[in-house]
């Protein structure tokens, strides 16, 4: 089911991908337009959901459900990194990336509150340390000045 | 320049204290990122490449490369001492590797897979030394038309080595394309697939992609399943092979080489490939076939030689045609970019001390890597402790700082975790995701080639045709085509 619609998803982005395409224009006087290369890889797209919806591969994939706990986990990653992407300008990289790894730490692997804490937070200051000292790379700082 | 004389600037390039250290810092991670599991050599270059925007291109470069093959060293210890392997080279040494150690054998596994590992790597750097100049000059009069037929050949023999169905193939191939056409485009300044949006007017960084596809989504498919791991030997002894050991592995690690560097210049093929292919024919070989699975040491052998001399292999055709034969590859063209160089048939002759320099850093490399994985492989079984608990986050921070480091934009970090979402559901759908990689990065050469070779004709696209190089290098791939989806079962099923 999920693969189905995979496929269908498929030819949706093909055609509109190769409708937007058109609008660039194909070949113009002076030679090929900004249009022609993704026209090409669009109708690909469009023609292999295609051959997949209708010719499906003889053994179609189809993963098995996730326990609630694998879930919870994933879940957990996603999050996380979603927090660090929405928290780091405001927050700065070392409080946000703090905050996301004892996010992950608590969802996935249930470590107690004083464990991530501390793992955090030994962890964000080696990365600052290493990256944002040793290799010079500028990181987001917060209102903190860190 | 001749081979000899340019191995010489070569030498002369790296035997600098900064280079040398920086060959050795790459060996090390190399090691490290194949030691630990859930940690590809993949992830770790594009982590590692922001890194390398503030260092000369030879020292960028020579790191970059080393990580590459000394991950192949360093995923062994894994396979053999946890039975899980530390890259995905190193699946097949799991087999008899870790039957070894449960038979008190572990030192002779792993001594034997360094030692075969450096015999393999070194003779693939001897080839390469002579061969790639070869290529390359063969391959510079080469026109717009030529070098589109030659990419669309390597991305037709990527599509035909991949395991999976090959319409998926096809479509991550021209999904690859799409992604990399957004932008602006470079011939006309014309904006495409941005939808407004500023943030995509640069186009889809290369890094968001790879740490998101290689980085993020291993991550998610390890934490669906956290199981604990027992790690065998304590102390590890006796790593010298014994003589019955050796005669029972030179033949493996000499075939091992030869096949593993053949398959390294296919494109598609590479160390994965070429370890499974060893561990083939070292089985259908031998005059005891029964043995494997239950530690013959030529099941280790030959595939752990065979992985090393993919690499150098597989580097031939990016430093002598810019035609990346797998995903790592096709960042490492990505980094030459990155970093002003045209790759290409030019390559050696515009920057001879980067493309010497790069083959005197692998003789080099491949000596810190016998001497960082023979005696200090105590060290490497004792990191092996490290629960994956721990690591998954920090690899996670990393990915987020390799990710934002490229341009200092939070919106790669969507883009990251976008693409790492994406690839996970794609893996869980049997989708090969190197196509996608590979087709991204060329993308732009092959669309500049395409539209060079159709201004340049008065006959528009029967230039194609009309080129007799480019003639057989297209019929080439349309046979290939042919027989790839003749060998997938009906509906393109899996071959």
């Amino acid at each position: 089911m999920l693969e189905r619609a995979l496929n269908a998803f498929w030819i949706l982005l093909g055609a509109a991908a190769a409708a937007y395409a058109w609008t660039l224009g194909i070949v113009g006087p002076s030679g090929p337009e900004s249009g022609l290369f993704p026209l090409i890889a669009s109708l690909i797209i469009l023609s292999a959901g295609v051959v997949l919806l209708v010719r499906p591969p003889a053994r179609l994939a189809a993963p098995e459900p996730l326990p609630a706990a694998a879930l919870a986990r994933i879940g957990g990653v996603v999050a996380g990194l979603a927090v660090m992407a929405i928290g780091m300008p405001y927050l700065g990289f070392a409080v946000a990336g703090a905050i996301t790894m004892i996010i992950l730490l608590r969802t996935v692997e249930r470590t107690s509150w004083a464990g991530s804490i501390a793992l955090a937070v030994i962890s964000v200051a080696a990365v600052l340390w290493l990256f944002g000292h040793g290799l010079g790379m500028v990181l987001p700082r917060g209102p903190w000045g860190f | 320049m001749d081979a000899l004389s340019g191995l010489l600037t070569g030498f002369a390039v790296i035997l600098t204290v900064q280079n040398l250290y920086l060959c050795f810092l790459g060996s090390l991670i190399g090691t490290l990122v194949g030691v630990l599991p859930g940690v590809g050599p993949l992830a770790a270059l594009a982590l590692l490449l922001p890194v390398t925007f503030t260092m000369s291109p030879v020292g960028g470069m020579v790191m970059l490369a080393s990580i590459f093959y000394g991950a192949m060293y360093g995923g062994s210890t894994t396979s053999v001492l946890l039975n899980i392997p530390g890259e995905a080279a190193s699946v097949v040494t799991c087999i008899d590797g870790h039957q070894m150690a449960r038979q008190g054998r572990a030192g002779a596994a792993l001594g034997i897979a360094a030692i075969g590992s450096f015999i393999a790597g070194t003779l693939g750097v001897v080839v390469m030394t002579f061969f790639a100049p070869a290529i390359a000059a063969a391959a510079i009069r080469f026109g717009p038309p030529e070098n589109f037929g030659l990419m669309v050949l390597g991305l037709v023999c990527t599509l035909f080595m991949i395991s999976g169905s090959a319409v998926k193939g096809v479509l991550m191939v021209a999904l690859g394309f799409l992604t990399a056409a957004v932008g602006i485009d470079v011939v006309n300044g014309r904006e495409r697939f941005t939808f407004g949006s500023v943030d995509l007017s640069g186009g889809v960084e290369l890094l968001a992609v790879v740490i998101g596809l290689f980085g993020v989504a291993e991550v998610l498919v390890n934490v669906e399943t956290l199981t604990p791991s027992t790690l065998l030997a304590e102390r590890i002894t006796g790593l010298w092979p014994t003589l019955a050991d050796w005669r029972a592995s030179w033949r493996a690690m000499l075939r091992g080489s030869g096949l593993g560097f053949i398959l390294g210049l296919v494109p598609g093929g590479g160390p994965v490939t070429a370890s499974f292919m060893s561990y083939a024919l070292e089985k259908r070989v031998s005059p005891h076939p029964e043995r494997f699975g239950k530690g013959a040491i030529e099941g280790v052998a030959g595939p752990e030689s065979a992985n090393n001399a993919a690499v150098a292999g597989s580097l031939i055709p990016v430093l002598s045609l810019g035609i990346p034969s797998n995903p790592v590859t096709a960042l490492l063209l990505g980094a030459l970019i990155i970093h002003g160089i045209q790759p290409g048939p030019l390559f050696m002759t515009q920057r001879p001390d980067l493309f010497w320099g790069i083959v005197a850093s692998m003789y080099v490399g491949n000596v810190f890597l016998l001497v960082l994985n023979l005696p200090l492989v105590g060290l490497w079984a004792q990191l092996l402790r490290i629960p994956y608990r721990v690591l998954f986050p920090i690899v996670l921070l990393l990915s987020v700082v390799g990710t934002y480091s490229a341009n200092k934009n939070v919106f790669d970090l969507w883009v990251m975790l976008g693409f790492g979402v994406a690839g996970y559901g794609l893996r869980k759908l049997e989708y090969d995701l190197a196509p996608f990689v590979i087709a991204f990065v060329l993308a732009p050469l092959l669309e500049q080639s395409l539209r060079q070779s159709l201004v340049m004709s008065p006959d528009g696209a029967m230039i194609l045709l009309q080129r007799p190089v480019t003639a057989f290098l297209l019929a080439a791939s349309a046979v290939l085509v042919v027989l790839m989806f003749r060998k997938s079962k009906p509906g393109g099923g899996s071959k």
